[in-house]
């Protein structure tokens, strides 16, 4: 008895610490005052409906998603066929390539996008739009190949060779037999690549030019010159987002196994 | 990508030791150095103290709460770390929670000044990191044989025994995976250093970017990011290193 106690509280405790911040958060945003403050001055919607009048906001946020969704896709594009081949074909220096690709998780953000910086835009004329989207396709490619990797471990080969065997060619195998039953782990890897891209700032910190910024860093930026809470109306409507998003995904998907 | 690696180190070799020595005598670099290194650790170990605590009632849990439980723990992952780290500001602010409740009880006549101090920093990178290492705990105590704790407990060892004995060594990859990511994490996070430690308390990455967009001293810079990459490297190389010792 005195320990199921024990567990409740220092798990609630925990909970506190992770999740009692989002609270806040709404709360801080709801104000009526025009500075941040907690408990607020009085309850209003304003600054949640403020934060779709400032054109920054709107334009990053389209930004944003864009890289979300293309650089998502494009590290699919990649990532689904280099998973495969390192799970079906033994193909020498499968650990180093694994271990390329895991480089974007280790090496720090910040100096990808500095490395982007200096070697692609100012040398090369690269626009930063693309640079932003060649950073975020190489920031989401690992954790695209780590899922289906994953996914693909735990479906059997005899499928594969089922359809081989009745009349496929290798592409047509991939694309009929192993495909369809990969297309719940292609679908997490997406959401977990679409979240980790919208959200990312290092890599995007130093990749801003004129009227080109992601919405992570137009937030920052807007932090640094006012103390309004349109920022924690903002926040609090992304996390509403991300929460849909996931709570949507566990549901049908079973989407913490992925993660 | 192992381009872009090499380019990064470039940017340091380009210059020989010398500027590695001028770096290294500026006491600020070495402050801000040590301050790093000092709150990833820290940032590990009380995530590890809590993590076991809760990764221990979350095995325990009937299957059902279980799930929903881990939920909980990985969602804040989801979130974005401008939205996590914003909320501090919220709590710790002069017009925050924390200074209304105490001035308002009156336990202190003025706010007192939170933001911009390690103290803040160091509880924003734990509220970021933290999950990583339940997870990692999780995962590992799952894999645990059940009577294990039982077994050692009608042998005669008492709590802190059995966790020294039992729990610790057979969770020691778990734990050890889990430091990497939080370790990693804390020394290349900028968002939570940058809003709650500012220009006050500057740690390596918002070092770096101080080094690049005010004063543009790439030197710097590139040493900046050798030492970063060096130092998430050697964490991951160590720490692999004790999963297998």
């Amino acid at each position: 008895m005195s320990q199921t106690w024990a567990s409740r509280v220092i798990l609630s405790l925990t909970l506190l610490f992770l999740i009692g911040p989002f609270f806040i958060i709404i709360f801080a945003g709801l104000s009526a005052g025009s500075t941040l403050s907690f408990p607020p001055d009085g309850l209003s919607l304003k600054w949640y409906l403020a934060v779709f009048s400032v054109e920054s906001f709107r334009q990053s946020f389209m930004l944003s998603m864009l890289l979300a969704v293309f650089g998502t896709l494009t590290a699919l594009l990649l990532g689904v066929p280099a998973a495969y081949a390192i799970c079906r074909y033994k193909i020498p220096g499968a650990e180093t390539i694994k271990l390329i690709v895991a480089a974007p998780i280790i090496v720090p953000g910040i100096i990808v996008g500095l490395a982007l910086l200096r070697y692609l835009v100012v040398p090369l004329n690269f626009t930063v739009t693309l640079a932003l989207f060649l950073a975020h396709t190489a920031l989401v490619l690992p954790y695209a190949v780590r899922v289906v990797t994953a996914t693909l471990e735990n479906l059997r080969t005899d499928i594969e060779e089922a359809a081989i065997l009745l009349g496929c060619t290798r592409l047509q195998a991939f694309t009929k037999a192993v495909l369809p039953n990969i297309k719940s782990g292609i679908l997490a890897a997406f959401i977990l690549g679409f979240v980790t891209s919208f959200n990312q700032v290092p890599v995007s910190l130093f990749l801003s030019g004129p009227g080109v910024r992601t919405l992570p860093i137009d937030m920052l930026a807007y932090m640094e010159i006012t103390y309004d809470p349109s920022v924690a109306a903002l926040s609090a409507l992304l996390a509403f987002l991300s929460i849909a998003i996931v709570f949507i995904a566990e549901k049908t998907l079973g989407f913490s196994r992925y993660v | 990508m192992a381009i872009l690696l090499s380019e990064a180190f470039k940017v340091g070799g380009e210059w020989s030791l010398a500027g590695y020595a001028d770096f290294i005598s500026k006491p600020l670099n070495r402050t801000v150095f040590f301050r790093t290194l000092k709150l990833g650790a820290l940032v590990v170990l009380v995530s590890a103290v809590v993590g076991y605590a809760a990764a221990f009632c979350i095995v325990n849990l009937e299957p059902a709460k279980r799930g929903r439980m881990f939920g909980l723990i990985i969602l804040p992952l989801m979130i974005s770390p401008v939205a996590r780290t914003y909320a501090w500001i919220v709590i710790l602010g002069r017009t925050g929670i924390v200074n209304n409740t105490l001035v308002g009880l009156g336990i202190s006549d003025t706010p007192i000044r939170f933001l911009f101090t390690e103290t803040a920093v160091f509880l924003g990178l734990l509220q970021l990191f933290m999950p990583l290492m339940i997870i990692a705990l999780i995962s590992s105590m799952e894999n645990m044989p059940k009577d294990a704790i039982a077994a050692a407990r009608v042998l005669g060892a008492n709590w802190f025994q059995v966790f020294t004995r039992v729990i610790l060594p057979l969770t020691r990859e778990g734990l050890v995976l889990g430091g990497t990511l939080v370790f990693t994490g804390a020394l290349t996070a900028y968002i939570t250093p940058a809003i709650l430690g500012g220009s006050k308390v500057l740690m390596l990455e918002t070092l770096l970017y101080q080094r690049v967009n005010v004063s543009n001293d790439y030197v710097s810079a590139g040493i900046i990011a050798t030492i970063l990459i060096v130092m998430s490297f050697g964490a991951n190389v160590v720490l692999r290193r004790l999963a297998k010792a």
